[in-house]
């Protein structure tokens, strides 16, 4: 494993690896429904993108390989992907993205139900992660890239788009566009795809709220799971949220 | 990349043929009426659409220049719900996106929460699934039999493919008490276990369908409008396809023998015999004899998974992530069968909490991510399932299949008259659910 890509931009792979194998055993089978390729043809590909290109980091988990990119390779890498013969992924399955916002972050398990201790993360600066899955049909493997980006909507996150390796990414681009905020470099159409043009924010990211729903009943409103109260609010009764 | 000067639309240019995939919207287009040329638009609500599909389709007198599909009418944030709920709620929420196919839904999500619990769920629920979804893929085909020849004008077809479906549908209700958006499949395994009659109902259904399809390929197969209609309607090369992002039945009527039941197996689906089917015309009529195919290929493995059904639990014997609940015809209708309650509340305070803790917050998944793909009706349906640690997912993502295809219908458009457009969307065979999310 070389040391943890960070690029100018300060963006870190070490926190997004932590969250890849978290702090858990993980005693799973190593090969599972969605991927039969072995664990070590894994290392083989990993070995060999890690070869062609010394700034990305690779990890394995669960029969999956993941391989973080910084945002300006991505496009040489995803081309790379594609075009080598080993690799030759000719399809581009998905394009997604996950959003990790910074500050302190206390994973509560439940101890009483599972056992597992709470997890405490620190993130210094909040992430996205544009996540592509690559599959090969020639040689039957899948491989995932992950491009971290600065969550900030004011910074304007941007990532190279892959359209023109698979004209394929245009929708899957729009949709993280649509819902996160990334901006796809070199992207023919940059429009929202799913939401209306005229949205305001970005409805996947963590701190856009789920939001309630309005009912024609007497004017009441039901609020979104997270906020429900259960009890009635009687004062003394302890009337609180269940959940987390 | 090159932009057209018209319509701001921007492609790259192949090798041989051009990529136009992307869309603008309509104030974009008003200004691009130019002489002879006429931009008409096709839904959202048209009958032809499949839903809630909006087509912007520029017009040279008959013949399609360019298709724009506008999407995003039937958008429920179902991924941003499920951040919401337990990793059980997922479910019912997952299996409402493509509901037409809401079994591959639901087991593509089950297995990906499996795959990061690092369970499996018994022989006997991963066999029952295979014969849910191998019937779903049926019904989900007949249904686009049944659209696809209306809207070719084989008026039959609609109400014979809506029948046969029933039936279907009819052993859905009998297993999991609904028509569809089961909510049956659940992380580790099923809701409940499959009933006594449940082979004879499977069986009854592949036993006179057989018969029926043969009858309605009859039908099409020899009609001359429907071979008209079809024929090199609509070509979309493997290649492209790929490009595209296209898969399933589209891909392998191009000839690629690429289908993940085979390629990557899961639910157990290398014990079964059955062939993937092919063509090689890459044209609607080549999707038509697929899909026939495929329908029938579904019922060899309905066929053996029957025949071969294990015995044993259908839901994983671990606890502390087993759900609870078993049903049961109550007094008051379905719901907990009353010696489980008994059992609960009266004999072991263990299951109580476990019951209790369950229901209410649920079951915690360790920390990772995965990407799970099933083929579904449609091509690879495939989830993307992130966990931080807690009892609810921290995204879920799908790929889902009817979104990517709908990506190739200006390719497949072009030059075509505006009847042909109505005969690919139909072969494209999107379900809005799916697409939008």
């Amino acid at each position: 494993m070389p040391a943890a890509a960070r690029d100018a931009d300060g963006r870190d792979h070490e926190a997004a690896r932590a969250d890849q194998t978290g702090t858990l055993p993980n005693d799973g089978p190593a090969l599972r429904a969605g991927t039969d390729v072995g664990v070590a043809e894994l290392q083989t590909i990993a070995d060999r993108i890690r070869e062609r290109f010394d700034e990305v980091d690779t990890t394995t988990a669960r029969g999956e390989l993941t391989v973080f990119v910084p945002a300006e390779r991505i496009r040489d890498v995803v081309r790379f992907c594609k075009e080598d013969e080993e690799l030759a992924c000719e399809l581009l399955s998905d394009v997604s993205g996950v959003h990790w916002p910074g500050g302190e972050h206390v994973v509560e398990p439940q101890l009483s139900t599972t056992g597992w201790p709470p997890n405490r993360l620190t993130r210094d600066r909040g992430t996205i992660e544009v996540t592509y899955h690559l599959l090969s049909m020639s040689n039957n493997h899948r491989l995932r890239l992950v491009v971290a980006v600065n969550d900030d909507p004011q910074a304007l996150p941007t990532v190279p788009s892959v359209t023109s390796v698979y004209p394929t990414a245009d929708f899957h681009e729009r949709e993280v566009y649509d819902f996160f905020g990334v901006h796809f470099d070199g992207h023919p159409n940059l429009v929202r795809i799913l939401m209306p043009e005229e949205w305001d924010g970005y409805p996947q990211r963590k701190d856009y709220p789920l939001g309630g729903v309005d009912t024609d009943y007497h004017g009441a409103f039901i609020p979104p799971p997270d906020e429900r109260v259960w009890s009635r609010d009687v004062p003394g009764a302890g009337g609180g949220k269940v959940g987390p | 990349m090159s932009v057209d000067e018209r319509t701001g639309a921007a492609g790259y240019g192949g090798s041989d043929d051009e990529i136009w995939v992307s869309g603008a919207d309509w104030e974009v287009l008003e200004d691009a009426v130019t002489e002879g040329r006429l931009t008409v638009n096709v839904g959202p609500q048209h009958p032809s659409t499949h839903g809630v599909l909006r087509l912007v389709v520029e017009l040279e007198g008959e013949t399609v220049m360019s298709v724009e599909p506008v999407i995003g009418y039937l958008h429920t944030g179902i991924e941003k719900n499920t951040e919401y709920r337990t990793w059980t709620q997922g479910t019912t929420f997952v299996t409402r996106m493509d509901y037409l196919s809401p079994f591959f839904n639901e087991v593509a999500y089950c297995l990906a929460v499996e795959k990061l619990l690092g369970i499996d769920a018994p022989p006997r629920a991963q066999a029952v699934r295979v014969i849910m979804m191998e019937l779903n893929r049926i019904a989900s085909h007949l249904v686009w039999l049944a659209t696809g020849g209306f809207e070719l004008g084989a008026i039959s077809m609609m109400i014979y493919g809506f029948r046969e479906r029933e039936n279907i549908l009819d052993v859905f209700e009998a297993q999991t008490g609904l028509r569809m958006n089961h909510g049956y499949v659940r992380p580790g395994g099923l809701a409940a276990d499959v009933t006594a009659d449940f082979a004879q109902q499977c069986r009854d259904v592949i036993s006179y369908l057989p018969e029926r399809l043969a009858e309605y390929e009859d039908l099409l197969e020899q009609n001359p409008i429907f071979i008209h209609r079809t024929q090199d309607v609509g070509v979309l090369e493997a290649d492209d396809a790929i490009r595209y992002g296209v898969t399933g039945p589209l891909l392998r009527a191009a000839g690629a023998d690429w289908d993940l039941r085979k390629a990557q197996p899961y639910c157990g689906y290398e014990q079964y015999d059955f062939d993937v089917a092919t063509e090689t015309g890459a044209d609607t009529y080549a999707r038509f004899l697929v899909r026939m195919q495929e329908m029938r290929e579904s019922m060899r493995i309905i066929d053996q998974a029957v025949d071969a059904l294990p015995d044993g639990p259908v839901m994983v014997e671990d606890k502390k992530i087993a759900w609870p609940a078993q049903l049961g015809l109550g007094p008051d209708g379905i719901g907990n069968d009353p010696t489980y309650i008994r059992h609960i509340m009266g004999e072991s305070m263990e299951a109580l909490i476990h019951h209790f803790k369950l229901v209410t917050e649920g079951f915690a998944v360790p920390p990772g991510q995965v990407y799970v793909p099933v083929e579904s009706p449609r091509g690879e349906l495939g989830y993307h399932v992130v966990s931080n640690g807690t009892t609810k997912p921290y995204r879920v993502h799908v790929r889902d299949p009817s979104f990517v295809n709908l990506q190739s219908i200006d390719h497949m458009s072009r030059g075509h008259m505006v009847a042909d457009l109505i005969a690919i969307i139909a072969t494209l065979d999107p379900v809005m659910g799916g697409v939008d999310r």
